[in-house]
């Protein structure tokens, strides 16, 4: 009698521990790989795409990661990393490299401007800490449109970048063909459907697996202890001599720069380099990608960034094609903002256990 | 005190769900088509005027909407459960116009489009005879609208 | 000479209250030659605007007033008047009592709405605004559903030029001909070739009675006291959680009604998008107008309406007058809104931090002087 209450409290605990909506994403990813092959769509091409779009993502996702460790919360300032590494990617391609040479240049010359604005959105954070959701928030919304006015000014004048017509000011969408496009994914890739274009991403996995590495390795360190101890209790942190303004400035500019090497990521994947408001577009799958992993606001670690990753990506990619052959109505666009939002909103509502509030 | 509060709150709801009762009355719109054109109607036929003056109120005061000829067809757009229009009638080619006289035609609530056959009306004929609906042609449509889900930032004006 | 001294303080601190509003005259008085609207055009646009928006932007009052900070959730409303016009115009209701009807039936759907987003808000106390921000993302992705898929075999759309050819969802853009100005128009007049809405100012102007009215009732003062401090608040035997929803569902009704207004006056709107961006135009508004995140009056809520739609009308065409290209001028003023609500909100978080540090302080001498009194 006894037992099973226990066990029944158990079952309850383990439900609180995975949350409701995480454990709902879940079972419908089962749901959409179960029902694929029955409504014919193919298994392996869809989980191939699920791999790749896996590569594209978990970088950008990895970089959630440390300003969350540090007491910074969610991220949605990630679209002034991204502009880093548009920023990063347009001036190598204006510079003339070409090639694998031109993935690393952008990387090269996109760390300057990663760390200077990672350097004034750690400043600004450390000000107002306990609003940074919000304000960064609007700060990403408030980079992203003063950039569409320099995209437009800016003396860019690379043929393949600019607008044909007028000669200045760059298109919304740069392809990367001949530059960085497919640059990582193509390096030892493993052809799943080689006639369809399907190639397992060798390369770019693991530069991701280098990188998440680097960051547990990271996160090991003396310093990287520090920042774990600054996000979890900020007082102690304080009184056994951390200085928690410089680990939460340290970790926005590991965040910054991590999320301009993932759009550089991204870009070599996607193969297209797109400007303006597309920045944007980032910032919400990323967030659900990392919350629908487990993370929480104050708590976030490498498995939450794998998981999360495949999970969303999965249900971006079963959706539009399971989905819709099951019910004849392509619900995969509304699935999508509904399951990133709903995901942020519960997260946002969830009692903080032990947090810095 | 919560009881009284209770009464007020639902004689709100009763309120407003009046209102919104009345305005779906008041405020349906129609598209109304006069015509002008001749009929057979139970064995007879009725002809159709040389000229009819139409004007939309209960005088010949402003601009006609339309002066129809036999044949002819003209629409104007009303809010509410009736028209009144004024016409003036011209039997002949060559003849005199007539007096104007003003009627009031109710419409049916679940016609868009109703029309009205005013040499029928005129005649007296009941509403089966004068009233008919307008069908409008519907032009097929080979591909469906793209339809744009936007999720973020866009430029707009406000 | 101390006199002297103290005036100078005031008016460096006057500068500093008002430092948004003042930046935005110099931004209007720049644009202003450079853009080379004659004066009346100028004032007709502004006059059309102040009566299309100034509704909307007052649906954000009464949560400040609850200390619920800026209500981005209000594009619920927005969804919901957008729900009931699209009804209202396939059950082909006409003119004014289409529009009064569109706004009964907006009650409801914007009473859910908001319950459901208080309710919300209230397991996220202290972090109101960015949860608000994406309940109303959240809220859009049900609001397609509910368009694009339920709208045709559930909730019955009968006519053609609304509901898409493959017989579910709503076309891209919703006509509103049919009622279009019907609002604006009615008691209308005309001075030296301005158009002015009268009867929409009057509704403007009921509503503001309401907001000054509502302040003095017992649950105005409730959620003053609730924004001062819940905790004191709660144990004065205020149901801190029902005002801060009581808060939320006001705000949301009134939004309804506003973007009713709104698209009235235009005519028509795009279906799927026509919400997203009023939460921000409308925050951005009312915080050029000198508002702040914790204190904002009906004053801010006009000033914010003239001086920012200056800045919208003005700020296209002398962008393409510096630059050339036409597209400057639109990013730019989408910049600004949102520069605006940043510079906002660094500076109510940098003034709650000072106001918490100089508390600490004074708790701190208090209690020094409290012991030294004892000994």
């Amino acid at each position: 009698m006894e037992n099973t209450l226990e066990k029944k409290n158990r079952v309850k605990d383990l439900l609180d521990s995975y949350g409701l909506p995480r454990l709902i994403i879940t079972c419908f990813v089962l749901l959409l790989f179960i029902m694929a092959p029955m409504v014919g769509a193919d298994l392996t091409m869809q989980i191939g795409n699920v791999i790749n779009r896996f590569s594209w993502n978990a970088v950008l996702v990895l970089a959630m990661v440390p300003m969350i460790h540090s007491g910074c919360s969610l991220n949605f300032g990630i679209p002034l990393g991204i502009i880093a590494g548009l920023l990063g990617g347009t001036l190598s391609i204006q510079l003339g490299f070409t090639g694998t040479t031109s993935f690393f240049m952008a990387i090269l010359l996109a760390t300057p401007f990663a760390l200077l604005a990672g350097g004034g959105y750690g400043w600004l954070l450390n000000r107002i800490k306990g609003g940074e959701m919000m304000i960064a928030t609007y700060v990403g919304l408030a980079s992203i449109s003063f950039m569409c006015m320099m995209w437009l000014l800016l003396p860019y004048t690379s043929p393949t970048m600019v607008w044909g017509l007028s000669g200045q000011g760059l298109r919304t969408t740069i392809s990367l063909d001949g530059f960085y496009g497919g640059t990582l994914a193509n390096f030892l890739a493993i052809p799943i459907a080689p006639d369809k274009g399907l190639y397992f991403p060798t390369g770019a996995l693991l530069f991701f697996a280098l990188l998440a590495f680097a960051m547990w390795a990271f996160l090991h360190t003396k310093t990287g202890t520090a920042m774990t101890a600054v996000g979890s209790n900020p007082q102690f942190a304080r009184a056994s001599g951390i200085s928690v303004d410089k680990m939460r400035l340290l970790s926005v500019v590991m965040s910054t720069w991590l999320g301009a090497v993932g759009i550089l990521v991204y870009q070599q994947g996607f193969g297209f380099m797109q400007l303006y408001m597309a920045p944007n577009n980032m910032t919400l799958p990323t967030v659900a990608a990392i919350l629908i992993g487990g993370a929480a606001v104050n708590k976030a670690s490498i498995p939450n960034v794998i998981i999360g990753t495949i999970l969303f990506q999965s249900v971006v990619t079963l959706t539009p094609t399971v989905l819709t052959a099951m019910i004849h109505m392509d619900v995969s666009e509304v699935v999508r903002i509904i399951v990133s939002n709903g995901m942020i909103v519960y997260a946002l509502t969830r009692k903080v256990k032990g947090g810095a509030k | 005190m919560n009881k009284r509060r209770l009464v007020f709150q639902l004689l709100l709801v009763l309120v407003l769900a009046a209102i919104a009762g009345v305005m779906m009355l008041i405020g349906r719109g129609h598209t109304v088509y006069f015509d002008n054109k001749p009929l057979e109607y139970q064995g007879t036929s009725y002809e159709s005027p040389y000229k009819i003056e139409v004007h939309v109120g209960d005088n010949a005061d402003g601009d006609a909407i339309s002066k129809l000829y036999e044949g002819e067809r003209t629409s104007a757009t009303q809010i509410g459960q009736e028209i009144t229009i004024t016409l003036i009638i011209t039997r002949e080619k060559g003849g005199d116009e007539e007096a104007p006289v003003t009627y009031t035609i109710p419409l049916p609530y679940n016609m868009d489009g109703p029309i009205i056959n005013l040499p029928a009306y005129l005649a007296g004929l009941p509403e089966e005879a004068y009233l008919s609906e307008f069908v409008p042609v519907i032009t097929e449509e080979p591909v469906d609208e793209e339809i744009v889900i936007d999720d973020g930032m866009s430029l707009g004006d406000f | 000479m101390k006199q002297k001294q103290r005036t100078k303080f005031s008016l460096k601190r006057l500068l500093q209250d008002n430092s948004v509003p003042i930046m935005f005259v110099l931004i209007c008085a720049i644009c202003f030659p450079l853009a080379g609207y004659s004066p009346s055009y100028l004032i007709n646009e502004l006059i059309t605007r102040m009566g299309r928006n100034t509704f909307l932007i007052l649906a954000l009052l009464i949560p400040i007033m609850a200390g619920m900070g800026l209500n981005f959730g209000m594009t619920l409303g927005a969804m919901a008047g957008e729900i009931a016009l699209i009804l209202v115009v396939d059950w082909q209701i006409w003119g004014i009592p289409g529009i009064i009807l569109a706004m009964i039936i907006s009650i409801p759907i914007s009473i859910l709405l908001g319950v459901f987003c208080g309710n919300l808000l209230n397991k996220a106390k202290g972090r109101e605004m960015i949860t608000s921000y994406f309940i109303s993302y959240f809220m859009n992705g049900v609001y397609q559903l509910v368009v694009l898929f339920l709208m045709g075999p559930i909730i019955p759309i009968v006519h053609a030029s609304l509901k898409l050819p493959r017989g579910y969802g709503v076309r891209n853009t919703v006509s509103l001909l049919s009622m279009r100005q019907y609002l604006d128009n009615l008691l209308a007049i005309n001075v030296n070739g301005v158009k002015i809405p009268v009867l929409t100012f009057i509704i403007i102007g009921v509503l503001c009675l309401f907001i000054i009215w509502f302040r003095r009732t017992k649950l105005g003062q409730d959620m003053r006291a609730v924004a001062q401090d819940m905790e004191v608040a709660r144990d004065a035997g205020i149901n801190v959680d029902r005002t801060r929803i009581v808060a939320i569902v006001i705000s949301t009704v009134v939004a309804g009604f506003g973007m009713i207004i709104y698209l009235q006056n235009l005519g028509n709107f795009p279906t799927y998008s026509a919400h997203m961006q009023i939460g921000t135009f409308s925050i951005a508004a009312l915080l050029v107008g000198g508002a702040s995140v914790e204190r904002a009056s009906i004053g801010n809520a006009f000033l914010g309406v003239i001086l920012f739609h200056m800045m919208f009308i003005l700020a296209p065409e002398a962008g393409t007058a510096i630059t050339g290209d036409s597209m400057i001028g639109e990013y730019f003023r989408t910049f600004v809104s949102y520069g605006v609500i940043t510079v906002a909100l660094i500076m109510y978080e940098t003034r709650k931090r000072r106001v918490k540090s100089m508390t600490g302080h004074l708790l701190a001498q208090a209690q020094k002087e409290e012991e030294a009194r004892s000994k």
